[in-house]
C-alpha cells in the first residue's frame, strides 16, 4: 500500500499560511515557522518500518503552493491520505476531501486530529473522509490499520481495531469504540529524520535559540497534567503515555552525533518532571552529550520543576523552557485549571533564571469573564517580569475555544460565542462576548509586546545573551532578528481587528 | 488555597494518609488536586481519598524516596500549611450511573484512591474493587471497604493463599461485559489490564484510566 501522511498548503485570504503551532492549535501567518508533528512523523516512520510505500508529503514545509501539492499528490497514486484536523481548517478539510475523492475514488481517506475525534460523525457527514481516528495514538493505531486493510477487503464490515468510526455506506458509519488510552511508546520508533526531510524545519522556529534545530520525539505524549480547560491534551478519554529516558536519551545522541543539530526541543505538552528529569539530565551530562554545543528545551508547566532538577538541567545544557503562563489574576488561573498561583510562577521563573534557563511565556487575552482590573494585572505582571529579566520572551494570543475543549463547551454552555462559523475560530480574533470591548484586549497585546521594543528590556536582554556560556554574537544577532520579526507579524495578526465592531 | 495539616497517618512504610483541613473545600469524587508546600514553588497531583462529605480531606500517597514532593508532605507536622489547587480531572462516576450500573474497580498501589472516594461517598454503589499490591502490608484501610466486594492480589508474598498480580486475577474471572471499569495507578498495569478486559469482550467505551506515573 502507498500511503500518504499530508499537510496541504492552507492559504486564508491574507495571502497568510497555516501553520500548526504549540498545541496542534493552527494559526496563520504570512512568514510561517514550521512544526514537525511529531506523531505523524512517528506513524510514517513505523508504516516504513513495516515495508510500505510511505510519502510525507508536509506542502507547507516542502514550499508548495496548493495546486501543485495537489498534483504531485494525486501522480504519486496513493492508496491512503492521512490528514490531521483542528477547527479553524475543518471547512477546509472537508471540500479538499471531497476534491480529492473525485481526483482519486479509491484513495482511503483517513482524518485524525483533534477536532474529527471528538466529532467523527460531523466529518464523515460533511465529507467523504472514510475513517476517523478517534485516538490520538496516530502512530499506534495506523500500524495496525494499514496492515489489517491490506489483508482483509471486507475492513468496513468487520475491523476489530478500537478508536475508529469508520464509513460504511452513505450514512453507515462502524464505531470501534473508545480507543486505548495508554500506549508503550518505546515500541513506537523514533521519528525517521529522513523520512519527513528534518532540514525542512530545522530553521524558521521561535522555539530554537540556535539552529539547525529539531524536534525529539516526544518523551510524554499529550500532557501528564491534562487539566487545563482551554487544552486539547484535557479530556474525559485522555491520559498521558510516557517513553523511557534511555530510549530518548539514545535518539538525542544520534541526533547530535550524526546530524549535527545544535538544538532539540521536545514538544510533550509538558515534558518529564522530578525523577525522570533529573535521570535525563545525568544522561545527558554522563554521555558528554552537554558538550556538544547543542542546547536543549521543552514544555513545561510552573509547579514542576524544583531547584535540584532546575540545576541539573542548566548542567546538561538545558536553555528554551516554554511555559503556559496564561494570565497573572488568581480567578483566571482558577478558572483555567492552571493548578498554580502567582507566588508559584515569580518562585519558578526566578529558578530558572538564576540557572540560566531561558524562559519563554505564553499568554492568554480575551477570556469570557475577563475584566479590565484582570487584564491590567496580567499585562502589568508580565511587563514586570520581562523588565526584571526573569522572563526572555513570551507570546500573546487570543485565548479561542477550540477542538471542543472544556474551555469551549463551556463558552457554548454560557452562550457567549459569538460564532459557530469554523473558520472564524482561526485564533486571529475574539470570538466570545467580553465583559469589555475587544478592542481593550488588543490594545493589551500591543501593550505587552511593546516590551520587546523597550531600551529597558532590550538592555537586560543583551545583557543575559552576552552572559550565555557560548558568546556568540551571530546566534544572539540570527535570534535577535528572527524574535523580531516574529514580534512583529504577532501583533499584526492579533490586532488586526482592533476597531472591528465586537 | 491553603489548609492546614491535621495529621500523617502512616500506612504502612512506604504509604501514608495525609488529612487536611476541610475549609468548605467542594470536589466530586474521583477528582485530583495539586498540594505543594507553600513557597516551594513545586506541586503534585493527589487525587481524593476521603468521601464527598468527610468533615476533612484525606490523600492516600506514596513516598518515593527520592521524589520532591512525597517525602516532604510526609514529614509535614499537624498546624503546617499546605498549598492545594483544584479540584479537577474527569476521572469521576456518571451522575446518571451511579444507582444503575455496576463497576469494576481495578487499582495498583495507591491508585485505590480514587476507588475509597467513591465507595466512602456512594455507599450503595454496586461496585467490586481489585487492587494489586506488592506486600500485604500496603492494604489501605479495608475495613472501608465491604469484604465481599474488595480482591486484594499481593504480588510479592502469599496472602490468604494466593500470591499474583491484578493480571493473574483477571485471567481467571470471567468478566462482566456491562460493567463499566476504572483503572487507576502505573502506566504499565493500565495498559495490560485493557487488553485483558478487551480481549473479554469490554467495550473501550466502558474503560476510563488515570495513570499516575
Ligand atoms: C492525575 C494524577 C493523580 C495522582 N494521584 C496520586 C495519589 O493519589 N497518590 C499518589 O501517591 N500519587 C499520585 N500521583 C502521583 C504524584 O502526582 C507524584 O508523581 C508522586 O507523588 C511523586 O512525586 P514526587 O515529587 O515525590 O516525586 P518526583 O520527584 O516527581 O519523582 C517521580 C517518581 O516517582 C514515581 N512515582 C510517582 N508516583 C508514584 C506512585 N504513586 N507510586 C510509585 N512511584 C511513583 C515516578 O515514576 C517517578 O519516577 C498522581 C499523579 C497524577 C498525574
Ligand atoms: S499544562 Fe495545561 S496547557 Fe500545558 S499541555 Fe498540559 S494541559 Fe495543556
Amino acid at each position: 500500500m502507498k500511503i500518504a501522511i499530508s499537510y496541504p498548503p492552507i492559504v486564508n485570504d491574507q495571502g497568510q499560511k497555516a501553520m500548526v503551532s504549540q498545541n496542534r492549535n493552527v494559526q496563520f501567518f504570512k512568514k510561517p515557522t514550521y512544526l514537525l508533528p511529531v506523531v505523524h512523523g512517528q506513524a510514517a516512520s513505523w508504516l516504513k518500518n513495516l515495508g510500505y510505500d510511505v510519502l510525507w508529503d508536509d506542502g507547507n514545509a516542502q514550499l508548495k503552493d496548493f495546486d501543485q501539492w495537489f498534483r504531485d499528490l494525486v501522480a504519486w497514486r496513493p492508496d491512503m491520505v492521512v490528514f490531521e484536523s483542528t477547527t479553524p481548517v475543518m471547512k477546509f478539510y472537508w471540500k479538499l476531501v471531497d476534491q480529492l475523492k473525485s481526483a482519486c475514488p479509491n484513495c482511503i481517506v483517513v482524518m485524525t486530529g483533534y477536532h474529527s475525534m471528538r466529532r467523527p460523525e460531523e466529518t464523515l457527514d460533511r465529507c467523504q473522509a472514510d475513517i476517523i481516528l478517534r485516538s490520538n495514538h496516530i502512530d499506534f493505531v495506523l500500524r495496525k490499520l494499514v496492515p489489517y486493510i491490506d489483508e482483509h477487503s471486507n475492513w468496513r464490515d468487520h475491523c476489530p481495531i478500537e478508536g475508529l468510526v469508520i464509513r460504511r455506506d452513505e450514512k453507515d458509519y462502524l464505531d470501534t469504540g473508545n480507543f486505548k488510552q495508554i500506549e508503550p511508546l518505546d515500541l513506537s520508533p523514533d521519528v525517521d529524520r529522513d523520512l519527513v526531510r528534518w532540514k525542512d524545519y530545522a530553521y524558521e522556529n521561535g522555539n530554537y535559540l540556535q539552529v539547525p534545530g529539531t524536534y525529539a520525539t516526544s518523551v510524554i505524549r499529550d500532557c501528564m497534567f491534562g487539566k487545563c480547560t482551554f487544552c486539547r491534551y484535557n479530556g474525559p478519554d485522555l491520559t498521558f503515555s510516557m517513553r523511557s529516558v534511555e530510549k530518548s536519551l539514545d535518539e538525542y545522541q544520534r541526533l547530535v552525533e550524526d546530524y549535527g543539530v545544535r538544538e532539540i526541543f521536545d514538544d510533550s505538552g509538558v515534558w518529564y518532571r522530578g525523577a525522570e528529569a533529573r535521570q535525563f539530565a545525568k544522561g545527558i551530562i554522563d554521555r558528554g552529550l552537554h558538550k556538544k554545543d547543542c542546547y536543549f528545551g521543552f514544555n513545561t508547566r510552573f509547579g514542576y520543576m524544583d531547584e535540584e532538577t532546575v540545576a541539573l538541567l542548566a548542567k546538561a545544557n538545558f536553555r528554551f523552557l516554554l511555559i503556559g503562563m496564561e494570565a497573572s489574576d488568581e480567578e483566571t488561573l482558577a478558572r483555567l485549571n492552571k493548578g498554580y498561583s502567582l507566588e508559584d510562577v515569580e518562585a519558578n521563573l526566578k529558578l530558572f533564571t538564576k540557572y540560566g534557563l531561558f524562559p519563554h511565556l505564553t499568554i492568554m487575552v480575551g477570556y469570557y469573564w475577563q475584566t479590565r482590573k484582570q487584564l491590567q494585572q496580567t499585562v502589568d505582571t508580565v511587563k514586570r517580569l520581562m523588565f526584571e529579566g526573569v522572563a526572555r520572551t513570551l507570546q500573546v494570543t487570543l485565548c479561542t475555544p477550540l477542538d471542543f475543549t472544556p474551555y469551549h463547551q463551556e463558552c457554548s454552555e454560557e452562550g457567549v460565542l459569538l460564532t459557530d462559523d469554523y473558520d472564524d475560530f482561526d485564533m486571529s480574533k475574539l470570538i466570545v462576548k467580553t465583559p469589555i470591548p475587544h478592542d481593550e484586549y488588543y490594545a493589551a497585546i500591543r501593550d505587552i509586546y511593546g516590551v520587546a521594543f523597550h531600551p529597558k528590556f532590550v538592555g537586560r536582554q543583551v545583557q543575559f545573551l552576552s552572559r550565555m556560556r557560548k558568546s556568540d554574537w551571530q546566534f544572539l544577532f540570527t535570534y535577535g532578528t528572527r524574535a523580531v520579526r516574529r514580534v512583529n507579524q504577532h501583533v499584526f495578526n492579533l490586532t488586526r481587528h482592533e476597531g472591528s465592531p465586537a | 488555597m491553603r489548609h492546614k495539616v491535621l495529621s500523617v497517618r502512616d500506612i504502612s512504610p512506604t504509604t501514608y494518609v495525609l488529612r487536611l483541613e476541610r475549609n468548605g473545600f467542594e470536589f466530586t469524587p474521583g477528582q485530583c488536586v495539586n498540594l505543594g508546600l507553600p513557597g516551594t514553588g513545586v506541586n503534585r497531583e493527589y487525587s481524593t481519598y476521603s468521601g464527598a462529605g468527610s468533615e476533612f480531606l484525606e490523600f492516600l500517597i506514596k513516598e518515593v524516596p527520592e521524589g520532591t514532593v512525597s517525602p516532604k508532605l510526609r514529614a509535614a507536622t499537624p498546624g503546617t500549611e499546605v498549598d492545594l489547587h483544584g479540584p479537577y480531572g474527569s476521572f469521576v462516576l456518571d451522575p446518571q450511573k451511579i444507582t444503575n450500573s455496576k463497576f469494576v474497580f481495578i487499582a495498583s498501589g495507591t491508585g485505590i484512591a480514587p476507588f475509597h472516594s467513591f465507595v466512602t461517598s456512594y455507599p450503595e454503589l454496586d461496585c467490586q474493587i481489585i487492587h494489586g499490591i506488592r506486600h500485604a502490608v500496603d492494604r489501605c484501610d479495608i475495613e472501608d471497604f465491604d469484604s465481599d466486594r474488595l480482591v486484594t492480589c499481593v504480588s510479592r508474598e502469599p496472602l490468604e493463599g494466593r500470591q499474583g498480580r491484578v493480571t493473574d486475577y483477571l485471567k481467571e474471572t470471567s468478566l462482566e461485559t456491562e460493567s463499566f471499569y476504572y483503572l487507576c495507578g502505573n502506566q504499565a498495569m493500565i495498559y495490560d489490564v485493557y487488553d485483558l478486559l478487551r480481549q473479554g469482550g469490554v467495550s473501550g467505551d466502558k474503560i476510563f484510566t488515570e495513570a499516575f506515573f
